[in-house]
């Protein structure tokens, strides 16, 4: 009786531990070994840079509390939906565009621009447009760096 | 667009399912593979170690065995690992309640990832690598092997069904460890972040400050829809954009739980005779077909859908996730249209269209015998399976494993309403609210995990009634099945002509309207209180 035990349960036992030690540990080290080697802005996050400072990751949405920028949507199934529909995107245009005197056409221009951008970062064909809230901001303070020089100057910390 | 989104993941996933179908096929018969002699070194190292003799055959009882005691380990492991993670390294948190960490113990053993808790919010990055991953490995091998053994015991003639220990060690290192590393590269190259750090602190672009929950996503994300597993690492699973970053790793998660569900007819067809296989494929896509039918039907959302997804890539994500009891969810639930819901309530109830990795194969062979039996007794005609007589004891063995699961969900729906546990979680009774029970059940039953409730069902009454039916919708049917193989590799086989052809045009059709009108007849009033009434 012993013996069909320890038949039975030993080679469950060592084979439960290779498996931890191989697939839960090994695995995932190796992945993430090269991802940080090879790939480090995937790795972390993909990190947004403006002159030379994070301000927010490429896929994560962040809120924006100035009426100059564009708004991410306030719903959405994760909750961290970075993107919203061009028509959304125009649809904010009035706005931002009579609170930053940024004529209107030339916001159009960046929505078309973003949603070009976007198709090509998904292959053209693989999801529907999309407009990327927070690289379109980041776009407006590069172009207008005057007019948002006060809503991005808390980040200069002294 | 939408045709080409469409195409390449069907032509895809079928294309990588010929190749690792043929693949399978090898290893179920341990014919030579490339590199076999590397691997075959590896593979005798890990023998060694774990004791076994790879050429020891096991009777279906034996290996049945072997499974569970296997899992049983495992899920204790894990158990262990979710209730004392405050003691362990890697960013601690605290240990789970009792009853969530065994719900969350068999929902990830039984390959069915039904997720109580908030991922990035109460596990340790040590629980999802170590514990997770790890068990995303153990479910679908077992499942796979399961399938081996199943398939073994229609080729050959009382030699045993194979040897588990050998089975799983070599499904683990030569087909899901290789296939998850590179799937996770790519998904890490598409933006999937893979660390060690639990969080990640940066700038916001007006100055502020933001911490985003991170950790080794790419490498659970791979294995999490390569192995019809579904648990996120993040509560909002692959519609959170560390999971699924754009329109081409939504794609590319699709072909991943595809491919496994779809290369196992494709194995049956070398062993068991090119057409058989091919009709069961057919059979498979033809259900599939329906479920994506229903579900495009109707445009979903927007709210609940993620915008680089849009209806199509949610609705097909979807419907592919359910379809294939992966349980993955790129959409709130509660987005979807009402008739890509009554998809997907038709992907849980058959479980075989193409379902999970192993056991949707087995799951569509007992929908085959049920059908000869049926057709037989239509024509009178003693049902033949592969020129194998189907006797009494392999039908009800057949009807049985059918009947399982249909228990499975309505007792325990109606429990929840009679012991007011419904009502105490989701409020009035509604055909929505009731939508939300039998889909809880059923995607318990069925090893699916896709569900509406996540973190409301975490109280003990869900916990323990959900945990107990996905250990018995797992457990139970495997063991059925593989009793079914066991009868069938000591029968006598006589190559004549079947009485009724498994294979054609005339069967693929029954077969499909058979499998729908038993799921149909059994479920149908449910879903008229349910689904069909919102």
């Amino acid at each position: 009786m012993r013996t069909i035990t320890s038949k039975v349960f030993s080679p469950a036992i060592r084979i439960v531990v290779l498996m931890i030690i191989t697939t839960g540990i090994a695995y995932p080290l190796l992945v993430t070994a090269i991802g940080q080697t090879a790939m480090p802005s995937q790795s972390n996050g993909s990190p947004v840079i403006l002159n030379g400072k994070v301000v927010g990751s490429e896929l994560i949405s962040q809120s924006f509390t100035s009426a100059k920028f564009f708004q991410p949507r306030n719903d959405s199934a994760s909750g961290v939906d970075p993107d919203i529909t061009p028509d959304s995107a125009v649809s904010q245009i009035p706005a931002i565009s009579g609170a930053t005197g940024i004529p209107v056409n030339a916001l159009k221009t960046l929505v078309d621009l973003d949603v070009a951008r976007n198709k090509e970062t998904n292959a053209l064909v693989f999801t529907p447009d999309y407009v990327n809230v927070l690289n379109i901001n980041v776009e407006l303070v590069k172009q207008y760096p005057d007019v948002y020089a006060q809503e991005v100057s808390a980040k200069e910390v002294p | 667009m939408d045709i080409i989104i469409l195409l390449v993941v069907l032509v895809g996933s079928l294309g990588l399912a010929v190749i690792f179908g043929r693949y399978m096929a090898r290893l179920i018969t341990y014919e030579k593979r490339p590199l076999e002699k590397t691997m075959g070194q590896v593979e005798n190292g890990f023998y060694r170690i774990i004791g076994v003799d790879r050429y020891e055959q096991m009777t279906w009882k034996q290996y049945f065995l072997a499974i569970v005691i296997t899992n049983v380990i495992a899920a204790g492991f894990l158990m262990a690992v979710l209730l004392y993670q405050n003691n362990l390294p890697l960013s601690p948190k605290p240990g789970l309640s009792l009853d969530l960490a065994f719900n969350t113990a068999a929902s990830f053993v039984t390959n069915t990832n039904l997720q109580h808790y908030a991922g990035e919010q109460q596990l340790s990055i040590f629980s999802q690598m170590v514990g997770l991953i790890f068990m995303m490995f153990v479910a679908p091998a077992s499942g796979i092997a399961a399938a081996f053994a199943f398939i073994r015991g229609f080729i050959r003639k009382e030699f045993g069904l194979g040897n588990f220990y050998v089975d799983f060690t070599r499904i683990i290192l030569t087909l899901l460890i290789p296939v998850a590393f590179f799937s996770a590269l790519l998904l890490l190259f598409l933006g999937s972040p893979q660390t060690l750090d639990s969080t990640i602190t940066m700038g916001t672009l007006q100055g502020g400050v933001q911490t985003i929950p991170t950790g080794p996503v790419a490498s659970l994300e791979s294995i999490k829809e390569l192995g019809s597993n579904g648990g996120g690492f993040f509560s909002a699973n692959s519609s959170h954009p560390f999971e699924n970053p754009n329109g081409i790793s939504n794609v590319f998660e699709c072909i991943l739980m595809l491919v496994i569900p779809l290369s196992l007819p494709i194995a049956y067809a070398h062993l068991i005779g090119k057409g058989r296989g091919v009709s069961i494929l057919a059979a498979m896509m033809i259900g599939f077909g329906v479920m994506l039918a229903l579900g495009l039907s109707e445009s979903s959302g927007p709210a609940g859908l993620e915008t680089r997804f849009g209806s199509f890539g949610s609705t097909l994500f979807l419907e592919t996730s359910v379809a294939t009891n992966t349980g993955a969810a790129n959409a709130a639930l509660s987005g979807m249209s009402p008739n890509a819901v009554i998809g997907f309530f038709l992907g849980m109830f058959v479980q075989a269209i193409p379902g999970a990795d192993g056991t949707g194969m087995m799951m569509m062979i007992i929908f085959v015998i049920l059908t000869l039996f049926l057709v037989g007794l239509m024509v009178g005609k003693t049902p033949e399976f592969m020129s194998m007589k189907i006797n009494p004891r392999d039908v009800k063995l057949a009807a049985f494993v059918f009947l399982i699961h249909p228990a499975l969900i309505l007792i325990p729906t109606v429990l929840a309403y009679t012991t007011g546990s419904a009502h105490d979680t989701l409020g009035a009774t509604t055909p929505a609210t009731f939508t939300q029970v039998l889909y809880e059940y059923s995607s318990a039953s069925a090893n699916n995990g896709s569900d509406y409730l996540g973190t409301l069902a975490n109280t003990p009454f869900w916990n323990w009634s959900t945990a107990w039916i996905m250990l018995i919708g797992r457990y139970a049917p495997i063991g059925l099945m593989l009793a079914v193989a066991g009868s069938f590799t000591l029968r006598d086989r006589k190559e004549v002509v079947e009485p009724i052809k498994t294979s054609g045009f005339l069967f693929v059709g029954v077969l499909s309207v058979m499998v729908f009108v038993l799921t149909a007849l059994t479920f149908f009033p449910f879903l008229v209180m349910g689904p069909f009434s919102i």
